[in-house]
């Protein structure tokens, strides 16, 4: 046996660089020097926002393009995340309030939106609707797929159609906007819900700052896209710490329980 | 091949939506500004008398001219130009207007004031409005949409395409840079993006040959649709947009 530890029991921190030990990085994964925030996956965020979860019957298909190198990222994809797409939906359980709960993986092709991830989403929507429970998706996205052309493209109004249709049968709605939130995903249903709250740090918005420092060569101005100054502009209700997510949750869905 | 039909629905040349206004309307009037913070010239919304009915246009303008291409902002609409457009529909709604969209845009503006200005709930509420609107919605592509913003004026009842026009999840240079490294090729053998290729989705319901008689079969191809879709209740306006996009998604599920 090796008197190496293990590959992965440490890991060094992307803001501070410190080294920082697998129990110290804990389940919420935040530095404890510095307080960066890790993304977190869909299984994480699951441990932190539901005490129980009954995922609903798992939607796939094949791809639907021969795009060079496709099926290989998919591949590396779900080895990666233990996962068949970017998108785990299901009922949930959080201080003892049922919701339907939509969690996206940024670890799973950068949580872009493609047929699957639009088809759980048009699943979950319509969950809510007909067990009339409240929606809460936490939202994790680069944005369209580009390597689903078009069909990535029309997600983003059938998503948004079947929100639209949920919010106008009175379920709550919550949206988290967590690390990405960008493109197709922030231009379509992201913004959708009665409440929209972001993690701190994250980073929000529709064009990636590289696009837009390449096209426009402008200068960004500070804190550019962050969860801190959309809040400042008025973009959303609350930017909310990483540590106080699952309390701020509860909260909101106690105020909406149907009478 | 698509770079030489980039190289078409690019040019000065090509039809503008100002031209196509100015063809298939009289009377038109012109909608200024957001009410909330500019007019963004790179959309025309307005409405004119188009076959013995008021009709909205909405129309983006890319520029023939280099300095009407900046004036235009090349054609990415604003967040103001977003709300102007929604500002159009409401009206076409309250009075019962048809919505003709005129498509030629890039991607969506990738600037720093779209960005502190809302643009993605801008988008947002764009493809929203068009989606649930209770009159018919017709979309024209005169050259080339991509992105969010070609979606929200393309979210309708019937899409035209004229045959050397495409759509495309992204602009074919930004398909073309995620295959880092590999040569330059023809994106449409991997995607469909073509006019032809989307009818056989079918995402596009009619093709518009480009021949000396482009602007009569505009008038004509408008004028047929529009007939159809003028008997038709808002609630099954509502319903076929809805489906009309679950269809083409169903034949790959």
């Amino acid at each position: 046996m090796s008197h190496l530890p293990a590959v992965g029991t440490w890991r060094q921190c992307p803001k501070c660089q410190r080294n920082v030990h697998r129990l110290e990085w804990g389940s919420l994964q935040i530095c404890p020097h510095c307080g960066y925030y890790l993304r977190l996956t869909a299984t994480q965020r699951l441990q932190q926002l539901a005490t129980e979860f009954q995922p609903l019957p798992e939607i796939t298909a094949a791809a639907p393009f021969a795009f060079p190198g496709y099926q290989a990222k998919l591949a590396q994809a779900q080895q990666q995340t233990g996962a068949t797409e970017a998108l785990t939906a299901g009922v949930a359980t959080l201080q003892q309030q049922r919701f339907m709960l939509g969690v996206m993986d940024s670890h799973f092709m950068m949580g872009t939106l493609n047929m699957i991830v639009g088809a759980r989403l048009r699943q979950v929507i319509a969950a809510a609707k007909t067990q009339q429970l409240p929606l809460v998706l936490v939202i994790a996205s680069g944005g369209a797929r580009m390597q689903e052309g078009i069909l990535s493209l029309l997600q983003m109004n059938t998503v948004l159609a079947a929100y639209d249709d949920l919010n106008a049968a009175g379920n709550y709605t919550l949206n988290i906007l967590t690390d990405p939130t960008m493109g197709g995903v922030s231009a379509s249903f992201a913004f959708a819900a009665d409440t929209v709250i972001a993690e701190a740090g994250a980073t929000i918005g529709f064009a990636g700052k590289r696009v837009i420092q390449k096209t426009s060569r402008e200068p960004l101005p500070p804190a550019f896209q962050s969860a801190a100054s959309l809040y400042q502009q008025g973009q959303l209700d609350a930017v909310v710490a990483r540590t106080d997510l699952a309390a701020v949750v509860g909260q909101l869905l106690r105020l909406h329980q149907r009478k | 091949m698509l770079e030489e039909q980039l190289k078409k629905i690019r040019s000065a040349e090509r039809i503008s939506s100002a031209a196509v206004i100015t063809a298939l309307t009289t009377d038109f009037f012109t909608l200024h500004g957001d009410r909330l913070q500019a007019d963004d010239p790179a959309v025309t919304v307005g409405y004119g008398c188009f076959h013995q009915q008021t009709a909205l246009f909405v129309g983006v303008n890319r520029g023939a001219t280099l300095q009407q291409r900046l004036d235009y902002h090349f054609g990415a609409l604003s967040p103001a130009g977003y709300r102007k457009v929604n500002r159009g529909l409401s009206q076409a709604e309250k009075f019962g207007w048809p919505v003709i969209t005129l498509i030629n845009m890039p991607g969506a503006a990738a600037d720093v004031a779209a960005e502190l200005n809302g643009q993605s709930q801008a988008l947002a509420a764009t493809i929203s409005q068009m989606g649930r609107l209770t009159v018919p919605n017709i979309a024209l592509f005169l050259g080339e949409g991509e992105s969010g913003g070609a979606l929200a004026l393309a979210n309708s009842n019937r899409i035209l395409m004229l045959e050397n026009s495409i759509y495309s999840v992204a602009s074919p240079e930004a398909v073309q840079a995620i295959l880092k490294g590999d040569e330059p090729q023809d994106l449409t053998k991997y995607l469909p993006m073509t006019a032809a290729q989307l009818a056989k989705l079918g995402l596009v319901d009619q093709i518009i040959a480009e021949d000396k008689q482009t602007m009569v079969r505009i008038d004509q191809a408008l004028q047929q649709q529009l007939a159809e879709l003028t008997t038709w209740s808002a609630v099954q306006l509502q319903q076929q947009r809805t489906e009309k996009y679950l269809t083409v998604l169903a034949k790959f599920a």
